[in-house]
C-alpha cells in the first residue's frame, strides 16, 4: 500500500517535470531519478519562499498557485518581475557558474504547491548521464536568457565534471561548428572575391591585354590545361607519377629538417632561456651564425656532406633550428618572474617548475617560432635544391626554367605555396591542442 | 552576508607568529647603496590579520619578499614561531608551502585549470595523491563560493574569482602566514568590496596569520587586527595601531563611529608619508 502510494506520488511528480522547459525532453529513467530526490512544499499567500543574497541550494518547480518572482537590480534582467504559475522553474542561481546565492525574492501570491530539488544532488544526477545532463543544462541556460531575460554573460551555467562537454565531445563536432560559423561570416566570401581578383589578372594581363614584361609569362589557361592533362606537354602534371615523386620528396625532406630543428632547437632554446651561464656561453655564438644567409651556407654545407641528399636536408635544417631556438629562448625569458616565485612558494622542486611552469608558459612563443621555422625551412629547401638535388619541387622550378618549360614553374609553383600552408596550418593545429587554455582565452576576449 | 561568527578572538591560534626584529634591507646597484628598509622591527602575533600600510615604493615588498624568501636581507633577523628564516648569517630564507604569496597582479597559472591550480601545492610536494588532493580541492573551491568553475581556466572567470581560487590555492597547503601583496588593487572598488567580505569569510573557517600589504587605509582598518603604518623609503613601522574593532567584522563597520575615529586618527601619519614620497619622487625625477 505505501509502495503504491509512493508510486503514485512519484509518477505525478514525473508530470509536473515533464511539463517545465529543462526537463521536458529529458530521457523517463533520468527524471525517474530526479523525482527521487525532489520534495513537496507548500506556502502560503503572501510568505516569502526566499530572499536575494540567502545560499541559493534548492530549485523550485510550481505545481500549483502563483509566485512573484523579483531580481535584485545587479542581475540586469530586462524584465525584473516575472509570475509564474504551475510548470515554472524557480531558483536556480545555484546552476550559475560561480553563482551561491540568491539572485532575486519570491513571495507566494497564493496558497503554493513548490517541487523542491537540491541543486548539488541534481548536479550529480545530471552528471550520471553525461549526455542527457548536458541537454538539461542547456536548456536551463536558454531558459534564464530568454524566459528570465536575464543578460547572457550572467547566465552561464556550471559545465558538468566527469564526462566531457559537448562542446568538447568530439574535435569534429567543434570543427564543423566553427566551419559553419565561418561559413555565415562574410570572410569566405572576400576570399573567394580576392582570389577571383588575382587570377582574372593574370588571365587579363597575360592573354587578353598582353600587357608589356607579361605577355611572356605562362598564361593561366596554358597552366591549367598542363596541369590537369593526362598527357602533359612538358611531362608533369596531376596525372604523372612523377608530379607526386617531387612533391613526396620535398615533404620528406622538409619533414626531417623540422622534426631534427625541433628536437634540437626546443631544448637548447629552453636550456638558453633557463640557465645564465650556458647563455653566455653559447649566445654571442649563436647571435653570430644566426644572421649569416642559408644560401652562403651552400658551399660548406656540400663539403661537408658528400652526398647531396643530407645537405640539402642540412641547409633547411639550420633555418629552421635557428627560429625555433631563438623563440624558445625569449619564451622562456617572457615568463611572469611571479609564475615561478608562486611554484616554489607551493614547494616545486626546480625539475617541477621546469615541468609545469617554464615549459607549458613558453608554449606560445614556442609555437610561434615553429610556424617561422616550417616557413624557413620551405624556403631555405627550395634554394638549397635549385643549387644541388636532383628531386624536389626546387628542382621542377630551376630545371623547367632551363629547359624553358614555363607552365611546369607556375606549377610547381602554386604546388609549394599550398604544400608550404598545409604543414604551416598542421603546426597551427598541434600548437591550438597543446594549448587549449589559450584558444579559450583568445575565444573569450573576441567575445 | 552569513558569518558565522566564531567565539570573538576566534580559535586560539598557535603557529605562524613573526617577529621581525631590526631588519636592514640595502640595495647597492653599482655602489649607490639604496637603503629600503631600516631597522625595522614588528611582531605579528599568531593567527593574526597585520595590514601593512605605506604609499607605493616604500620598501613594503621587499619586506614581504624577504619573509617569503624570494630576496636577501642585509641584517637583523626574521623568526617565524621562533625558528629563524633569516639573518645577516643566513640572509636569505628558502621559500615554502609555509608561508605562501598571492601575488599583486595574481600567479595562477594561466594553464591549468582553477582545480589544477588549486591542487598543484599538495601534489608537487607530495603530500597528497592527485585523487585525494583533488577531492580536497573540490571541497575547499565549494566552501569559498567556487563551484562550478573547476574545470574553467583561470582566464575563463572574472578577476575577483581569479583572487579567490589564488587564495585557495594557498590554503590548501595549510600554510602558517599567507603573504598577500596589494591582492585588490586592480580590481573595481565594488569587486574590492565583496572581496573583502570573501576573504574575512574564509579567514574566520581557517585562521592563518595574514601579512596584508596595501595603501587603502580603509582597507587596512576594516581588515585588519593591527596595522603598521610604514615610513616612506627607507621603510620603517611609524605608527603601529591596534583595531579594536570586533571580528567578525561586516560592511556595516564603515559606517560606525569607532571606525571613522581610527581614520582620522590614522589619517595624517599615511598622508604626511604620501606627501614625503611625492616629494621624495620630484627629486629623483
Amino acid at each position: 500500500m505505501e509502495l503504491t502510494l509512493n508510486q503514485t506520488a512519484q509518477d505525478a511528480d514525473l508530470d509536473v517535470l515533464r511539463a517545465t522547459t529543462p526537463f521536458r525532453d529529458a530521457p523517463d529513467a533520468l527524471l525517474r531519478t530526479i523525482t527521487s530526490i525532489a520534495r513537496r512544499a507548500r506556502h502560503a499567500a503572501g510568505e516569502r519562499v526566499y530572499t536575494a543574497g540567502d545560499d541559493a541550494d534548492d530549485i523550485f518547480i510550481v505545481v500549483s498557485g502563483i509566485v512573484e518572482h523579483v531580481f535584485t537590480p545587479e542581475v540586469g534582467a530586462r524584465d525584473p518581475l516575472k509570475r509564474m504559475t504551475g510548470g515554472g522553474v524557480f531558483g536556480w542561481a545555484g546552476l550559475l557558474l560561480g553563482q551561491t546565492k540568491r539572485l532575486a525574492t519570491v513571495t507566494a501570491s497564493e496558497p503554493t504547491e513548490v517541487l523542491r530539488i537540491g541543486a548539488e544532488e541534481l548536479v550529480k544526477v545530471l552528471e550520471s548521464d553525461a549526455a542527457a545532463g548536458n541537454a538539461v543544462m542547456e536548456r536551463f541556460a536558454s531558459m534564464i536568457t530568454r524566459e528570465f531575460t536575464v543578460p547572457e554573460l550572467l547566465a552561464q551555467v556550471r559545465r558538468l565534471s566527469g564526462r566531457p562537454q559537448p562542446e568538447e565531445m568530439t574535435t569534429l563536432g567543434l570543427t564543423m561548428y566553427r566551419l559553419s560559423l565561418w561559413l555565415k561570416s562574410p570572410r569566405p566570401y572576400l576570399m573567394v572575391v580576392g582570389f577571383a581578383l588575382f587570377l582574372g589578372f593574370w588571365y587579363l594581363s597575360v592573354e587578353v591585354w598582353r600587357l608589356p614584361r607579361f605577355k611572356e609569362m605562362p598564361g593561366i589557361t596554358a597552366v591549367i590545361k598542363e596541369w590537369l592533362s593526362p598527357n602533359p606537354t612538358y611531362g608533369l602534371s596531376f596525372y604523372t607519377a612523377e608530379y607526386y615523386q617531387h612533391i613526396g620528396m620535398s615533404v620528406w625532406r622538409v619533414a626531417q629538417a623540422f622534426f631534427l630543428a625541433t628536437a634540437l632547437g626546443v631544448p637548447f632554446g629552453l636550456f638558453l632561456g633557463w640557465s645564465r651561464k650556458f647563455k653566455e656561453y653559447v649566445f654571442p655564438v649563436f647571435e653570430l651564425l644566426r644572421p649569416i644567409p642559408i644560401l652562403a651556407w651552400v658551399p660548406l654545407a656540400i663539403v661537408m656532406f658528400i652526398a647531396t641528399e643530407s645537405a640539402v636536408v642540412y641547409l633547411a635544417f639550420l633555418a629552421a633550428f635557428f627560429a625555433t631556438a631563438l623563440n624558445t629562448m625569449l619564451g622562456v625569458e617572457s615568463i611572469d618572474e611571479s609564475y615561478v616565485r608562486a611554484a616554489s612558494c607551493l614547494g616545486a622542486k626546480k625539475s617541477q617548475v621546469f615541468r609545469h611552469v617554464i615549459l607549458p608558459g613558453a608554449l606560445p612563443f614556442i609555437f610561434t617560432g615553429l610556424q617561422i621555422s616550417i616557413g624557413v625551412s620551405w624556403f631555405s629547401l627550395v634554394a638549397a635544391e635549385m643549387v644541388s638535388g636532383q628531386y624536389g619541387l626546387g628542382y621542377v622550378i630551376n630545371t623547367s626554367y632551363m629547359m624553358v618549360r614555363y607552365p611546369t614553374i607556375v606549377i610547381g609553383m602554386i604546388t609549394l605555396g599550398v604544400v608550404g600552408y598545409v604543414t604551416s596550418a598542421m603546426v597551427r593545429i598541434a600548437g591550438d591542442y597543446l594549448m587549449e587554455w589559450r584558444v579559450r582565452e583568445l575565444a573569450l576576449a573576441e567575445r | 552576508m552569513d558569518l558565522r561568527a566564531p567565539e570573538p578572538g576566534g580559535p586560539a591560534v598557535t603557529r605562524g607568529h613573526i617577529l621581525i626584529d631590526d631588519v636592514v634591507k640595502v640595495y647597492d646597484p653599482e655602489g649607490a647603496a639604496v637603503m629600503a628598509v631600516d631597522h625595522c622591527s614588528l611582531d605579528i602575533d599568531a593567527g593574526e590579520i597585520c595590514m601593512i600600510v605605506g604609499p607605493s615604493g616604500c620598501g613594503k615588498t621587499t619586506l614581504l619578499n624577504a619573509i617569503a624568501g624570494f630576496h636577501d636581507i642585509t641584517s637583523g633577523t626574521i623568526l617565524l614561531d621562533g625558528a629563524v628564516l633569516c639573518s645577516k648569517e643566513r640572509p636569505k630564507a628558502e621559500p615554502g608551502p609555509d608561508r605562501i604569496v598571492v601575488f599583486q597582479n595574481g600567479a595562477l597559472f594561466p594553464w591549468k585549470t582553477n582545480l589544477d591550480n588549486v591542487v598543484f601545492g599538495p601534489v608537487m610536494q607530495g603530500k597528497l595523491t592527485p585523487k585525494e588532493a583533488v577531492d580536497k580541492g573540490r571541497a575547499m573551491m565549494a566552501d569559498a563560493g567556487l563551484a562550478g568553475v573547476e574545470l574553467n581556466y583561470p582566464g575563463e572567470v572574472s578577476s575577483g574569482m581569479r583572487r579567490r581560487v589564488e587564495i585557495v590555492r594557498a590554503l590548501m597547503n595549510d600554510p602558517k602566514v599567507l603573504l598577500l601583496d596589494e591582492p585588490y588593487r586592480a580590481l573595481d572598488s565594488l569587486t574590492k568590496s565583496v572581496m573583502h567580505e570573501a576573504l574575512l569569510e574564509i579567514y574566520y573557517k581557517n585562521k592563518v596569520t595574514i601579512f596584508f600589504i596595501t595603501h587603502d587605509l580603509e582597507e587596512a582598518i576594516f581588515l585588519g587586527h593591527k596595522v603598521a603604518i610604514m615610513t616612506t623609503r627607507p621603510c620603517k613601522p611609524k605608527k603601529v595601531l591596534t583595531v579594536d574593532i570586533p571580528h567578525p567584522r561586516d560592511y556595516g563597520v564603515l559606517t560606525s563611529k569607532r571606525f571613522r575615529e581610527l581614520i582620522e586618527e590614522t589619517n595624517d601619519a599615511v598622508h604626511e608619508e604620501a606627501l614625503k614620497a611625492f616629494q621624495a619622487g620630484e627629486k629623483e625625477g
